[in-house]
């Protein structure tokens, strides 16, 4: 969702008032429930934990199951693009542009002659790379900073909400057209640095909610009393509580940053050639939409699989770590 | 008998395999007559409720057997429009949490007009008159008022009586009330259950009372059935029970009440878990808990055995228990 | 109710202001403002510092911001490069935009909410499946290539709508481009009507329009249907906001000159005024969006309005 910055949850929790809307509580809150059966009563069985149910729900997941090769797939190509692409991406041969797929070049040649095979598997390092880098950027800025706010409440929680309101107020990709467009720098740090900033306000905001939540539970409250550390509370008792629906937002995110950093590229702010990248690619491709479709077709069917891969493997993990909708 | 349910069989599927919920219930109520329905949580008591009125949720939840037969037709049998007809009109029920069984959107004027505009097709302001009657016949007061207020906005006893009110509406044969004052304060539950047992002497109505409170049961009900693990183990008049229990579950929860007369007495728990519905233990369910348990409750599950012309004891060992 | 409104009024200034001045030090600290001014060449020095000078550029660029909301306030947006109004622009984009945005929106309702109805009465049948299957698809693809693929099949391979819009932008030629707008939103959207209305479908309430004997379309139009699309019509009314700050791919896809087009044209101009002026009435279409989405919750529920 490259031109979006919300979910739906995420627009309810906007504009729902005050904080019982928001998305964190109600996942982390139904997390806390575990399956029931008729009457309402819960099996009698032996305990089990969140995640060793979540576990075992996921491996016999066939969406999970398919989802997890995809990305295992395309991190192996990314760092080993050579193993299945023997050209250079930047090898290319005028005479040869627009040309239809044929004996070693299976994806055929684009505009300007390269080989859209190569470009499309060495493509996946930059998607690779950028999501990877900017979920964990968003992940850890967003997660502590709304940790904090959720911990101490009070003023800081008041602040961030704030700041957050502000990010949320930009469209993503207009401010990345206006941030990066002055850019020179031709690597994906930039965006990924750009990613991060607007990133992490999405973040902190579930990480607020699931700390608030973890924050009431009774054996928190308990360890509080017994007169737990700020530092022990935190990292004992509330965040293995408050970690599973970052996690779960931060894959979906992952995803969706690819597909930003695709868009931006296509806008022509992200990354420029000759650096190699989907969205770079399907930009150059499309003037020649009516000659040579498949130039076209490859980058953006890989780009649908990888972000499409992503999404559905945070969807699993969250249905897994969410009984409620079972 | 205005209601009579034979060998009642409710299944659920779920993840960890089908749960038997119902495993062949059979209980009759009279008009005027008040029939409470004892049992832990998970015993199948509000299940068999849910199958008699018609909104158990199919799927998960299958009948596998047995009949409901109400005014002399088996409802089992009825097509759902005729079965819906008789749901609200004829039998109708009261649900444990107000708030959350209430529609938060709709004015409790709408909710309960509704059951005039739908089943006597009534215009909307006659319906709305209908509904301010009903909430002065509850005994809510300024009913004239709060018609047009919402749910959230009345206290949790008023909103019990909005729901004692709708199910009163179109003067049904038979209530039934699924623990109607357990969410209710301690002083707001005497109130609430005083209105249901004056509503129904007025109305001769047959009324189900599901509860796990016994302090309730005493004093508006005739008789008892006590359910585990989706059968009847006990069944029979108030009285008998209360002076001497024929099952030994049964014993159990009476001695679980705390008592004036005992104070200062160890409070008695049945010990262990109701069974896992998926799993139920062969032979007596309950003899992984029961102190009386032999070989023989193992292997061989109980008949319900008459103990009077008047009471049944689903337990091998019920003159044992009888005599203490 | 009134006190609410002037609490949430009062809450969107910060917001404003910190989203606009944001914005405005991007534009003006990162990027040169003159850059644009001198045609292809750069500025000799003596030019630019006219230039600054002439355009109070020369002083601190917290006075700049000032000095610039409140002209905004008169309704002065000031001068592109080029001469022209920004206002003027504005007045041909901003049409062009709110047409596309309203054929997003219908698509959003008409489509979001049917699939999310009928999948979440269907939880777990084929029809659901398959729809939540198209959703993530959807959602997956990034609107740009969903954009260039729906040209390419309808408007190049079958011909059934021209490939780029022409510059009055009537409302049929933006229907395509309002799906491509409206693609992303109208997954959530059936996303969110789905769960809402199956969490809703177990609720006790509608358990108790069941036992009252009710019939199955009332129990789900006037029972379930009120409660589960609170949500959802909170969702949309904000997505409002959105959809026009994202048009910008939508537009330069179909060439449409709205919003995103003016708005794409001017951050590669450097053309700041333009930016700026777009992007101030952007974030303030996004507040107002969600402060009448925030009325509008109220208004659908009660128990927030007499909380």
């Amino acid at each position: 969702m490259p031109d979006q910055h919300h979910e739906p949850e995420h627009a309810v929790a906007g504009t729902g008032m005050g904080g019982t809307m928001d998305l964190g509580v109600d996942e982390a809150e139904t997390l806390e429930r575990r399956p029931t059966g008729p009457d309402g009563t819960g099996p009698q069985g032996r305990p089990r934990s969140l995640w060793s149910d979540a576990w075992r729900d996921l491996r016999r997941n066939p969406v999970f199951i398919v989802s997890g090769l995809v990305i295992l797939f395309l991190v192996l190509i990314s760092l080993w693009p050579s193993a299945i692409a023997s050209g250079s991406p930047l090898a290319c041969d005028l005479s040869k542009a627009q040309q239809g797929s044929s004996a070693g070049h299976p994806f055929g040649f684009d505009g300007q002659g390269c080989d859209v095979y190569t470009r499309t598997v060495y493509g996946a390092r930059t998607s690779v790379a950028v999501g990877v880098l900017a979920t964990l950027g968003v992940a850890v800025l967003g997660s502590v900073l709304g940790a904090l706010a959720g911990y101490f409440g009070g003023i800081w929680d008041s602040v961030l909400s704030r700041i957050t309101d502000v990010f949320f107020a930009i469209p993503v990709v207009l401010g990345g057209l206006v941030l990066l467009s002055v850019i020179t720098s031709n690597t994906v740090w930039p965006v990924i640095g750009f990613i991060v900033l607007l990133g992490w306000p999405q973040l902190s905001r579930i990480a607020r909610g699931a700390v608030i939540t973890a924050k009431q539970n009774d054996y928190v409250q308990a360890a509080r009393a017994l007169g737990a550390s700020h530092s022990r509370l935190m990292l004992r008792h509330i965040a293995p509580n408050a970690v599973a629906p970052v996690i779960v937002v931060a894959t979906i995110a992952l995803g969706t940053y690819i597909a930003l950093e695709a868009t931006l590229s296509y806008l022509g702010v992200g990354l420029k050639p000759p650096s190699v990248s989907w969205g770079i690619d399907i930009s150059a491709a499309s003037p020649y939409i009516r000659n040579a479709p498949h130039a076209l077709l490859w980058p953006s069917g890989a780009l649908a699989v990888t972000v499409l891969a992503f999404i559905m493997l945070g969807d699993a993990v969250r249905d897994a770590l969410d009984p409620k909708l079972r | 008998m205005l209601l009579e349910v034979r060998d009642l069989h409710v299944e659920f599927r779920t993840r960890d395999g089908v749960a038997k919920a119902v495993n062949g219930v059979s209980y009759g109520v009279d008009a005027s007559e008040t029939l409470a329905v004892l049992g832990e949580s998970g015993s199948g008591k509000s299940v068999t409720a849910q199958a008699v009125m018609g909104i158990l949720d199919m799927p998960p939840g299958r009948i596998t057997g047995g009949e409901v037969v109400f005014r002399g037709r088996d409802l089992l049998q009825l097509k759902e429009d005729e079965r819906r007809k008789v749901r609200g009109a004829e039998m109708a029920m009261i649900f444990q949490d107000a708030l959350s069984s209430l529609n938060p959107v709709l004015t409790v004027g709408d909710q309960l007009g509704e059951m005039f505009t739908v089943h006597r097709g009534m215009s909307r302001k006659d319906a709305r008159a209908k509904a301010v009657e009903l909430m002065d016949r509850v005994r809510i007061p300024a009913a004239r008022e709060r018609v047009k207020q919402y749910p959230h906005q009345f206290s949790g006893g008023m909103r019990q009586r909005i729901m004692i009110a709708m199910a009163l509406a179109l003067e049904p044969a038979l209530i039934i009330a699924d623990e109607p004052t357990t969410a209710l304060d301690v002083t707001v539950q005497a109130q609430v259950m005083d209105l249901l047992a004056d509503l129904q002497r007025e109305y001769h109505m047959g009324l189900i009372l599901i509860t796990h409170d016994l302090g309730v049961v005493a004093d508006v009900a005739d008789r008892i059935a006590v359910m585990y693990a989706g059968r009847i183990v006990e069944s029979a008049p108030v009285h008998d029970i209360y002076k001497a229990p024929a099952h030994p579950y049964t014993r159990g929860l009476l001695e679980s009440i705390p008592r004036l007369d005992l104070k200062g007495r160890e409070l008695y728990a049945i010990k262990g878990l109701p069974p896992n519905l998926t799993q139920i233990p062969p032979g007596c369910a309950f003899h992984p808990r029961c102190p009386l348990a032999r070989d023989v409750c193992r292997t061989d599950e109980p008949p319900l055995y008459e103990v009077s012309a008047t009471r049944g004891s689903a337990c091998h060992f019920w003159r044992e228990c009888l005599d203490g | 109710m009134g006190r609410y409104v002037v609490r949430r009024l009062l809450q969107m200034i910060p917001v404003f202001v910190g989203a606009t001045l944001l914005i405005f030090l991007m534009v003006n600290v990162m990027g040169d403002p003159i850059a644009g001014l001198c045609g292809e060449r750069r500025c000799d020095p003596a030019t630019a510092a006219q230039l600054k000078r002439e355009f109070g550029l020369d002083k601190p660029v917290w006075q700049q911001y000032l000095t610039y909301m409140g002209n905004v306030f008169t309704g002065d947006f000031g001068t592109a490069f080029n001469g022209q109004e920004v206002t003027e622009l504005m007045s041909t984009a901003f049409p062009v935009t709110i047409r596309l945005t309203l054929i997003a929106i219908l698509f959003e309702i008409v489509i979001g909410i049917t699939l999310g109805v009928v999948t979440g009465l269907r939880r777990g049948r084929p029809v659901d499946s398959g729809v939540l299957l198209l959703t993530l698809v959807v959602i997956s693809v990034p609107t740009f290539v969903t954009g260039l693929l729906l040209q390419l099949l309808l408007g190049v391979k079958w011909g059934w709508i021209r490939p780029s819009v022409s510059s009055e932008a009537p409302f049929d030629e933006l229907i395509l481009p309002g799906l491509v707008l409206a693609s992303v939103s109208l997954a959530y959207v059936t996303r969110l009507t789905r769960t809402s209305i199956a969490e809703n479908r177990r609720s006790d309430y509608v358990r108790t329009a069941v036992a009252k004997g009710l019939p199955r379309h009332r129990v789900v139009v006037r029972h379930l249907l009120r409660n589960s699309l609170i949500p959802v019509v909170t969702f949309i009314g904000a997505d409002i906001g959105f959809l026009m700050g994202g048009a910008i791919v939508t537009e330069r896809i179909f060439n449409i000159h709205g919003v995103g087009y003016q708005l794409y044209q001017g951050i590669l101009r450097q053309n700041t005024q333009t930016v700026v002026g777009f992007v101030t009435v952007l974030v303030l279409v996004f507040l107002v969006a969600n402060l009448v989405v925030d009325l509008l919750y109220a208004v659908l529920d009660p128990r927030i309005r007499y909380a």
